[in-house]
């Protein structure tokens, strides 16, 4: 046993010595072969490591190597985004993974990419923001940018979200019209929080409008989770919905299929959210509200491409200018959010013309969801859309969330009719109310 | 009878250097093994590895703010050890760390936001320190008491506290209210407030380098804890209890007291860690801990709970963390899962060496092995 150990032992000693020795003269050359794709080789070649082009870092919630959900999504959109700049995943992306919401877990990682030479920094999560504030000043010359979040600054700090709501109420005429269909005018829909989050809220809103404008009599049943991520809780939701209320169409704002897969179960019909779920429901999926991270990240990558100094060297001090503000927020117009495409073989005849006569006016801009006009239709026989336009005030329910109470509203009118739509900033970080006709349970 | 198939032995002599000999070969050991991994993966190991002994430091854009980042995940890792190992060195499992740094947190940020603007900074950061210590303290006490007084088991107190004070954190971080000051007025979603000036650590500007007073501290407390456990009575006390608490007893000594006194030490001291983590940071968040109360454990245990080895291998760890998040950035393929595997590899290999140092196994042809 002994001599065992000791030659397994003497076995390792010498593959020490190999390994270091390997290690010692070996590791010029290999830095020779492989200095593109490391960045944070010896001392000589950081100069070089700068000058190896342009480089894209990113801090992720998740891992790169998911196979689904927000990481992956990302992941998939920048990747996509710079192939179509030219740039090389491969070699041109640096990527921090499984960094949780902790200012030193996220300014470690910025740190990290800033000293491997990435030149714009995006972070994807919202808790990242106190960091990426910090560190923006920290490094003047790097582009920063974070998904959800409202903090900027005026040269080299943005943050971007898109206006989902647009697609959900796309996602909310598909269930509006089957409903109609169906002559069921309960819709439930699983949500992961509601008023807490000025994202949640107002894509129930947005999703309940346009169930609305094709079925006024339609009432959303809102069955919140309070959690991210759970599948089993918002199966639960789901079955809740469909036991209590009756509901005939689930939509959702929560990560998996389960409430799409529920619904197949009870032969009763949805709309899911961030990627096209009729894969997995194919009896009972509509349309899902999706995004398309590539367009702002391909937006984003080029515009901090272009940022140079008068010495032709990368300084994203110029990217809020380049970016045109410090705030992007696109919606439908420019493809950053969409319906996937229409499940023909269950939906309800006429809801793809209806979807995209609406699509075509947000494009428009002359119309958006939130505002004092209310839309209808008039279907003709040979399948040909008019949408009307009326005005309307926009309504709550009455209820608002005030310092962590739901407390009812002095004034329920949101927009008197004809007003102008709801201000940017209340939709993505303050509306905190339900629209009529939405019930939470 | 039946004899057992083989039978553990403790081994004479192995001085040191055959521990710290049988410890590279482990690491070599595993390293080899990841290789083998990273070659599978198409990555070229001794790029990788460079890179996370060297924390990517040489010849980089910002050596020194690499430095600072890798201190700052050392100082709360290494109070945590030390603090732990006191506890261990009486044979009380103190597995609570994770609560009691979560603990002294939330007491350090409640200080830095209270008064952070109200008192001078280092006033302020006293005051967070001492709360620090009172809350992680008397939340281990907790479990102390318990057991002094019921015989509770101690394991499954610390480890249940963990949850009640995460989840307190957590309520803390979610929960809108006007009573929750620990929420930003400003944010409509809830985040964590920024603490004042006041409530964040002093830092000594040494050119371009950052000196965190936490790690001065940590020194301090370090040289402390070394003649307190070698030269004082308390130590002596300690480590009679932990071999036996009933010698203990009878040599007059309140077992029930010191179990107390030790355990609130080893407590406060990872509050205080929490407390200096915050400060640093300047902010509260729902992963304040960065599993400094599991991976401490770990740290006692490679140490032998011996104060300087505690030192060395809660850098190596930090070295091991931080260096392979650095190493993995620019392989898509490598992610945060692969550096926990590979850390896994090296830890399971040096433990499995420590203990073939310390122990040999006897078949059961070989009873004439046995003394």
């Amino acid at each position: 046993m002994k001599k065992l150990l000791a030659l397994a032992l003497a076995a390792a000693m010498s593959l020490s010595l190999c390994a270091c020795g390997g290690g010692n003269s070996s590791g010029g050359s290999t830095s020779g072969n492989a200095g593109g794709s490391a960045p944070q080789q010896g001392s000589a070649t950081a100069p070089e490591g700068e000058s190896d082009g342009f480089k894209v870092g990113a801090i992720y919630i998740n891992s790169q190597n998911d196979t689904a959900g927000y990481t992956f999504q990302h992941h998939n959109g920048i990747t996509t985004a710079m192939k179509n700049l030219g740039l090389d995943p491969a070699t041109d992306l640096l990527i921090v993974d499984n960094v949780k919401e902790d200012y030193t877990a996220v300014s470690n990682a910025v740190d990290t990419l800033a000293n491997q030479g990435a030149n714009i920094i995006f972070g994807i999560s919202f808790g990242y923001i106190d960091a990426m504030n910090d560190k923006a000043e920290d490094y003047p010359d790097i582009a920063f940018s974070h998904a959800t979040g409202y903090m900027s600054n005026d040269t080299n700090f943005n943050n971007y979200f898109g206006r989902i709501y647009q697609a959900r109420y796309l996602a909310g005429i598909a269930a509006g019209m089957k409903s109609l269909e169906i002559g069921n005018n309960a819709i439930g829909y699983v949500a992961a929080y509601n008023l807490e989050y000025a994202e949640t809220c107002s894509g129930i809103n947005g999703f309940a409008l346009g169930a609305q404008s094709v079925n006024p009599d339609a009432v959303i049943y809102v069955n919140k989770i309070d959690t991210w991520g759970d599948e089993n809780l918002e199966r639960q939701a789901a079955q809740a919905l469909i036991d209590t209320y009756h509901c005939g169409v689930i939509s959702q704002h929560c990560d998996s299929a389960q409430p799409q897969l529920v619904a197949a179960e009870n032969s009763a019909f949805g709309c899911g959210y961030n990627s096209d779920m009729t894969e997995q429901a194919p009896a009972a999926h509509l349309t899902s509200a999706i995004w398309h991270w590539n367009v702002y990240y391909e937006t984003a990558i080029h515009a901090a491409m272009g940022c140079t100094d008068q010495n032709g060297k990368v300084d994203g001090s110029h990217f809020v200018d380049a970016m045109g503000g410090n705030a992007y927020y696109a919606g439908l117009a420019e493809g950053f959010v969409d319906a996937s495409p229409l499940n023909e073989s269950i939906a309800a005849p006429n809801t793809q013309a209806v979807m995209d006569a609406v699509r075509e006016l947000i494009v428009s801009g002359s119309w958006d969801v939130f505002s004092g006009v209310k839309l209808s239709y008039n279907i003709g026989e040979d399948g040909s859309v008019e949408v009307v336009q009326t005005e309307a005030p926009l309504m709550s329910n009455g209820y608002e969330l005030k310092d962590g109470e739901v407390v009812e509203m002095a004034n329920p009118e949101i927009v008197p009719a004809g007003g102008p739509s709801v201000d940017d900033g209340v939709i993505k970080g303050s509306m905190n109310y339900n629209v009529a006709g939405v019930v939470t349970g | 009878m039946n004899a057992p198939l083989f039978r553990v032995v403790k081994r004479e002599g192995g001085g040191p250097l055959r521990l710290a000999v049988s410890y590279v070969a482990a690491v070599v050991l595993a390293l080899l093994v990841g290789t083998v991994l990273l070659t599978l993966l198409g990555v070229p190991a001794l790029t990788y590895y460079k890179g996370m002994f060297t924390l990517g430091i040489p010849g980089s854009r910002y050596p020194f703010k690499q430095v600072e980042g890798f201190l700052r995940l050392f100082v709360p890792l290494l109070l945590t050890s030390l603090a732990l190992s006191l506890a261990f060195r009486m044979r009380f499992w103190n597995i609570g760390g994770e609560g009691q740094f979560t603990m002294g947190a939330i007491a350090g940020a409640a200080v830095a936001l209270k008064l952070g603007d109200v008192f001078p900074q280092p006033l302020v950061l006293l005051l967070m320190s001492l709360a620090g210590l009172a809350a992680g303290g008397l939340y281990g006490a907790l479990a102390a008491w318990l057991k002094v007084k019921f015989q509770t088991n101690e394991t499954l107190m610390t480890l249940m506290l963990n949850y009640i004070a995460l989840y307190l954190l957590r309520f803390l971080g979610e929960t809108k209210g006007t009573w929750n000051f620990f929420l930003s007025s400003q944010s409509e979603r809830p985040k964590f407030e920024k603490f004042p000036a006041g409530g964040q650590m002093l830092e000594l500007s040494l050119g371009d380098f950052h000196l965190n007073l936490t790690l001065v501290a940590a020194a301090f407390i370090c040289a402390a804890l070394f003649v307190y456990l070698r030269y004082t009575k308390h130590g002596y006390e300690i480590a009679v209890v932990g071999d036996s608490p009933n010698t203990a007893r009878y040599a007059g000594m309140g077992v029930g007291r010191i179990i107390l006194r030790t355990v609130f030490l080893s407590a406060a001291l990872i509050g205080l860690a929490g407390a200096f983590y915050v400060s640093s940071a300047g902010t509260l968040s729902t992963a304040v801990t960065n599993d400094v109360g599991w991976t401490g454990i770990v740290v006692a245990w490679l140490a032998n709970l011996n104060t300087l080895g505690i030192v060395v291998a809660s850098l190596l760890i930090t070295v091991l963390q931080f260096g392979s998040q650095v190493a993995g950035t620019s392989y898509a393929s490598i992610d945060a899962n692969f550096a926990d595997l590979l850390q896994g590899v090296i830890l399971f290999a040096v433990l499995a060496a420590d203990f073939f140092t310390r122990f040999r196994l006897v078949g059961r042809g070989r009873q004439e092995g046995l003394k």
